[in-house]
């Protein structure tokens, strides 16, 4: 019986199983019309009869991110229906005379009013009746709309509004998403942006979904990532899809840490290049974690992994601009024409610098089945740089070195922003492109050691071997530290814990589980909170933390505790790394690929390539090298050096700027 | 030696916004109050030796021109050694109006002098004055609160204590204004962090040349947009309703004139300062000429000193958009900087009727509310600005409900306001029907109504009241904005700008204009 991680990509669809000698693995190209297609064939392939599939799906994202969800209506308290349209009314480009927002996803004939208004301290101050609850559903029939989102404001104080809405609206037939169900927190436009996600991509999950489980043999289970690197059932994903908008980049994240923690490795920068895009993410020993993110245009607020991505990658487009400044990005050359290598456009991106520059292979690029065309490449970087009195190899040079100066800010993001020194972590690179540049990022932002973990095309799939069951609880309570003793504290977690429990043993039957508490506080007047760990006295605890992370504390003032949150973990048995008996420093002569050129700071010099897949535990070399594989390159510039450890790994010291 | 080539010109580029963004980060985790912490109402930059901007984070717009006067201000008036700090809100020595505190911070990197300054300016929700909330109707200066003029709050790290007990003094809400100041202080501390960092990294002579290269490279890119603009000269003229003291209207003229490279933005022709608090000083006339003509340039142009370069910007002192001394200008940075983006619009659509939007809603609709929260027994204030319908253009409608050009504050949420103050939002909502008509129509405005739990004061700084934003290319006007009391013994009409005591059970509408339509609808 099989348990099978599954990564259904934009591209390619990955699947990975553990057999007794290692991981059986296959990539296909993903059928974005019906992505189960290539799931069921790739099972297929490996003739595997899976017990259990997890599965990373990019279904509710794309769903969103290419509006093609549900036609949604939104009730909301009268006076209200355009909160979701109106959002924080800022603008999202400062300098744009046409700026526009993303247009709302409930259209403005689909927002409902309702009677009824709890106040700030849960109290109803108007009510709501049945017989205004049932009107509403009839005219929200009426609309056309498959699907509904209520957000009430205070509802998380109080939900009977909502609940009275949402029976009267599923009795007529429409599919729900309450907010207090969704996210029981305040701040009413997130709340309400988030529940519209989740009732905007419900009826296109759960279509898929079941799609999906009818091929599947009867009895087989299916898990779903979610965007915080935890996996729910099938079943909790077609409720609540919202939860598995981030489930892409969150599989690769999920094994980073397993992997890293299994090589030594505790804290880590993970780095995810691929051809539009990249992501970052900053791992001190555990899962960094965020609170909301932006889709289609559209705050979402769930618990998710922190990863911050920007629009660079081995397709970004290269230029120099009427300033005489040479960009690269944020356009970029897709698949078609793609990269001038490809040898069907002349726009030049970072993998035709790569390749220029001698760090890239024609012959080694996806296992060579993609033939390149280096041929026009000088020419057209001799082009690039002419304007300028820049020769072609420092252009090519220019635009890598342009794309990392990006990528650097990337990490900057995650890691000086919050409060980390990028110098203390490794940097751990995975996805096709980023070995190309990995070593040399490490050296901008000083970090000593790059990972480069084996399967690094198929490291998101591995994750979801690697993942808890794990689903997230929380409500917002708003107790002042005057008004409530230590004793009511542990108290109020009693009504969230009962709910955890009740819905983890829906979730997971009969399974062992961990439940971390945490609260959200700040002091009153502040309008952030700050996540602090359940501890016996809290409260000291914020006080210290505050003064860790802002440099000041108030003592004497008064702490509102704000939102408690539980994590409920189902610890999930997971395959083991096998470490290597024997280690050789000499690469084996199988290994070795020969010498090719390679431009490095304007100069030629040989570099040898090595094949990784010959590579043996202990083997030792410096660079300048090129370790091709089939789905990745990794370059090791001058002064760097590698180690192979024991799990396969490249490990390597990235050595100083010179 | 590192040269200046079109690589490291991108790098650097990438390297000084850091510096300003990473500033507004820590500005904004620190942040005590909600219209800091919430609506981001702050900027933060990097300026060289000289007092030039090298790098402004993508902040607010108003902050633009008037902040390099700021730090010109803070050098002048006293000399800062490492680890000091200057702080200052005098309109009439760099400031713009008394709530935006700006804080200066030398970068010694090792040497004998500062070869550059960080600074970061917020908008404190109140720095006392006649009014909670310091937006007042005012007619001089000294009843908008405290003036600061350039003082050393921090000596060598350490907060000066006596300074900084006079300014809580003259504060409403203190214990915010601490929690908001510390935050400021930590801004500039991480800005001068980095800062030093990059200079270990590239040296001094490097890091100074390539803030210079960047000025010049902004300036190339302005001069190209400009360039592409007609060569010719446009005249245009628009008007604040009122300033507030029974002024009427007051008008904002303007001649513009392109050649070649270079512009023009003649202002001397306006109408002269006012007794009333719409006056402007000249910082907020420059920060609408650079927002506009940024914005033409596109988003590639880094905001700094260079983009500058190629305007002139001529204004008359004493006149509306050049106040002196002891004029009220508490409006100015908010209404009147609006009004002048408005001008410069109009006389630019004349040469490019294309590329150019009609009148956007053309206020930031200001509240202010303050009195004694019964819950707690405390003193509060609160500030909050309206969004409203954006311009149509050739491309399409207007945006409904955004805040447009010079600022971009979100909103409170209404569960975040209810929980600290005695409000209750009762209506928020699009304003239907509010956009001008047109081919593209204008955006919406919005409703918002708040009603008092508790006895407090308002103060509402509002304009485009008796007239609609312009629409452009035979596109109608958006409908002006209208301000109602309601009380127990019926509505009231009230007029743009106006202070009013709210006893429990009264409610405040803001219905805010809507966008000027582009194009006939015939």
């Amino acid at each position: 019986m099989a348990v099978v991680g599954v990564d259904t990509g934009g591209t390619f669809t990955d699947i990975i199983c553990r057999t007794g000698q290692g991981f059986a693995v296959v990539k296909l190209p993903s059928t974005p019309d019906d992505p189960s297609r290539a799931i069921l064939e790739g099972l297929a392939r490996l003739s595997l009869t899976p017990a259990r599939v997890m599965h990373g799906s990019t279904v509710a994202t794309n769903a969103l991110l290419e509006r093609r969800g549900a036609v949604t209506a939104f009730v909301a308290n009268a006076g209200f229906e355009d909160i979701i349209a109106i959002g924080r009314q800022n603008r999202p480009d400062l300098y744009d005379l046409a700026s526009r927002k993303e247009p709302c996803l409930v259209a403005q004939h689909l927002r409902f009013g309702v009677p009824g208004r709890i106040s700030a301290e849960g109290r109803v101050v108007e009510e709501l009746s049945i017989e205004d609850a049932q009107e509403l559903a009839a005219r929200v029939a009426a609309s056309g709309a498959d699907s509904v989102a209520v957000c009430l404001l205070f509802s998380f104080l109080a939900p009977e509004h909502e609940l009275l809405v949402g029976e009267a609206l599923a009795e007529a037939g429409l599919s729900v998403s309450l907010s207090s169900d969704i996210l029981a927190e305040f701040r009413e436009f997130e709340r309400a942006a988030t529940t519209v996600a989740n009732a905007y991509v419900a009826p296109v999950m759960r279509a898929y979904l079941g799609a999906l489980a009818q091929g599947l043999p009867d009895g087989a289970q299916l898990c779903v990532m979610q965007s915080s690197g935890g996996l729910i059932s099938a079943d909790t994903a077609r409720r609540e899809p919202v939860r598995t908008v981030l489930s892409g980049p969150a599989g690769g994240v999920v094994a980073a840490l397993a992997v890293g923690k299994a090589s030594g490795f505790d804290k880590l920068i993970t780095f995810d290049m691929g051809g539009t895009s990249t992501d970052v993410s900053l791992l001190d020993g555990a899962l960094s974690m965020a609170m909301e993110t932006v889709l289609a245009g559209m705050p979402i607020k769930t618990p998710m992994l922190d990863i911050h991505t920007v629009g660079a990658g081995g397709g970004s487009l290269a230029a120099m601009d009427a300033g005489g400044a040479l960009r690269v990005g944020p356009q970029s050359a897709g698949a078609n024409p793609g990269p001038a290598c490809y040898g069907r456009g002349d726009g030049l991106t970072v993998t035709d610098a790569n390749l220029f520059l001698g760090r890239l292979a024609p012959d080694h690029f996806l296992g060579g089945a993609m033939a390149l065309y280096p041929e026009r490449l000088p020419e057209l970087f001799t082009a690039l740089g002419a304007a300028s009195g820049l020769s072609a190899t420092e252009a090519a040079e220019g635009v890598v070195a342009v794309a990392e100066a990006a990528m650097e800010r990337a990490i900057r993001v995650i890691s000086v922003e919050r409060g980390h020194d990028p110098a203390e972590f490794a940097l751990l690179s995975y996805g096709g492109a980023g070995g190309l540049h990995a070593v040399s990022l490490a050296r901008l932002l000083g970090v000593e050691t790059v990972v480069v973990p084996r399967h690094p095309g198929l490291f998101s799939a591995l994750g979801m071997l690697l993942a808890d069951v794990v689903r997230d609880f929380s409500e917002t309570v708003m107790a002042a530290s005057d008004k409530t003793d230590l004793i009511e504290v542990a108290g109020l977690f009693g009504t969230l814990e009962t709910r955890a429990r009740q819905v983890m043993a829906e979730e997971a039957p009969g399974a062992r589980m961990v439940l971390e508490r945490q609260l959200d506080m700040r002091y009153k007047g502040q309008s952030h909170e700050l996540p602090i760990r359940f501890v016996a006295d809290p409260f000291l605890a914020f006080h210290n933390r505050h003064e860790a992370v802002f440099g000041f504390k108030h003592p004497k003032d008064v702490i509102e505790i704000v939102t408690l949150r539980i994590r409920a973990r189902v610890i999930t048995e997971k395959p083991a790394f096998e470490e290597a008996e024997h280690y050789v420093a000499a690469v084996p002569a199988e290994a070795k690929l020969g010498q090719r050129p390679l431009l490095w700071r304007g100069q030629e010099q040989p570099a040898m390539w090595y094949e990784r897949d010959k590579l043996l535990a202990g083997n030792h070399f410096d660079g300048p090298a090129l370790v091709a594989e089939t789905s990745a390159t990794t370059f090791v510039p001058p002064g760097a050096s590698v180690r192979v450890d024991g799990l396969g790994n490249l490990v390597i010291a990235a050595g100083g700027q010179d | 030696m590192m040269n200046i080539t079109p690589i490291t010109l991108e790098v650097f580029k990438n390297k000084f916004a850091s510096v300003a963004e990473e500033m507004g980060v820590a500005l904004t985790r620190t942040a005590y109050s909600p219209n800091i912490k919430e609506r981001r109402d702050f900027s933060c930059a990097v300026f060289d030796a000289g007092g030039d901007m090298v790098a402004q984070a993508a902040h607010i717009p108003v902050h633009l021109g008037s902040m390099p006067l700021s730090v010109r201000a803070a050098i002048d008036a006293v000399d800062m050694g490492p680890g000091d700090m200057v702080m200052l809100n005098d309109p009439f020595k760099g400031g713009t109006h008394l709530p935006d505190i700006t804080l200066v911070a030398p970068v010694y990197a090792g040497g004998d002098t500062p070869l550059f300054y960080v600074a970061s300016r917020a908008h404190h929700a109140d720095v006392g004055g006649m009014a909670a909330g310091s937006m007042p109707l005012s007619t001089s200066i000294f009843q908008e609160g405290l003036v600061i003029p350039p003082v050393r709050i921090v000596s060598g790290g350490e907060i000066v204590p006596g300074v900084m007990a006079l300014f809580l003094a003259n504060v409403r809400t203190p214990v915010e204004r601490q929690g908001d100041f510390a935050a400021q202080i930590m801004a500039n501390r991480t800005g001068v962090a980095r800062m030093e960092a990059l200079i270990a990294a590239h040296g001094r002579d490097a890091v100074t040349r390539l803030g210079q290269a960047l000025l010049d490279y902004a300036q190339r890119l302005m001069a190209a947009a400009i360039t592409a603009i007609p060569d010719g000269s446009y005249t245009a003229s628009d008007a604040l309703d009122d300033d507030g003291a029974g002024s009427g209207e007051v008008t904002v003229r303007l001649t513009l004139t392109i050649e070649g490279d270079a512009a023009e933005l003649d202002f001397r022709a306006s109408d002269p300062q006012t007794a009333g608090c719409i006056n402007a000083v000249r910082a907020i006339a420059v920060s609408a000429a650079l927002y506009v003509f940024r914005a033409l340039a596109g988003e590639a142009v880094p905001a700094n000193a260079g983009c500058l370069r190629p305007l002139a910007i001529i204004t008359k002192p004493g006149t509306v958009v050049d106040a002196r001394f002891p004029a009220a200008v508490a409006g100015g940075n908010v209404e009147t900087s609006q009004r002048i983006v408005d001008v410069i619009l109009r006389a630019l659509a004349l040469a490019l009727p294309d590329r150019l939007p009609a009148a956007s809603q053309g206020t930031m609709n200001n509240l202010a509310m303050g009195g004694i929260d019964a819950r707690t027994g405390a003193a509060f204030t609160y500030y909050e600005t309206l969004a409203g319908g954006a311009g149509a253009d050739a491309t399409g409608p207007g945006q409904s409900g955004v805040h447009s050009h010079m600022t971009n504050t979100l909103n409170t949420p209404i569960e975040a306001l209810e929980y600290a103050y005695p409000l209750r939002v009762t209506r928020y909502a699009l304003r239907r029907g509010s956009g001008g008509p047109g081919e593209h129509c204008g955006g919406e405005g919005l409703v918002r109504e708040l009603e008092a739990l508790a006895p407090m004061e308002a103060t509402v700084l509002s304009d485009r009241r008796l007239r609609g934003p312009w629409g452009l290319a035979g596109g109608g006007e958006g409908a002006p904005g209208v301000n109602v009391l309601t009380r127990r013994t019926g509505e009231m009409a009230m007029p743009g700008k106006f202070h009013v005591h709210l006893r429990p059970g009264d409610r405040l509408r803001i219905e805010t204009p809507g966008g000027g339509g582009y194009g006939s609808s015939g």
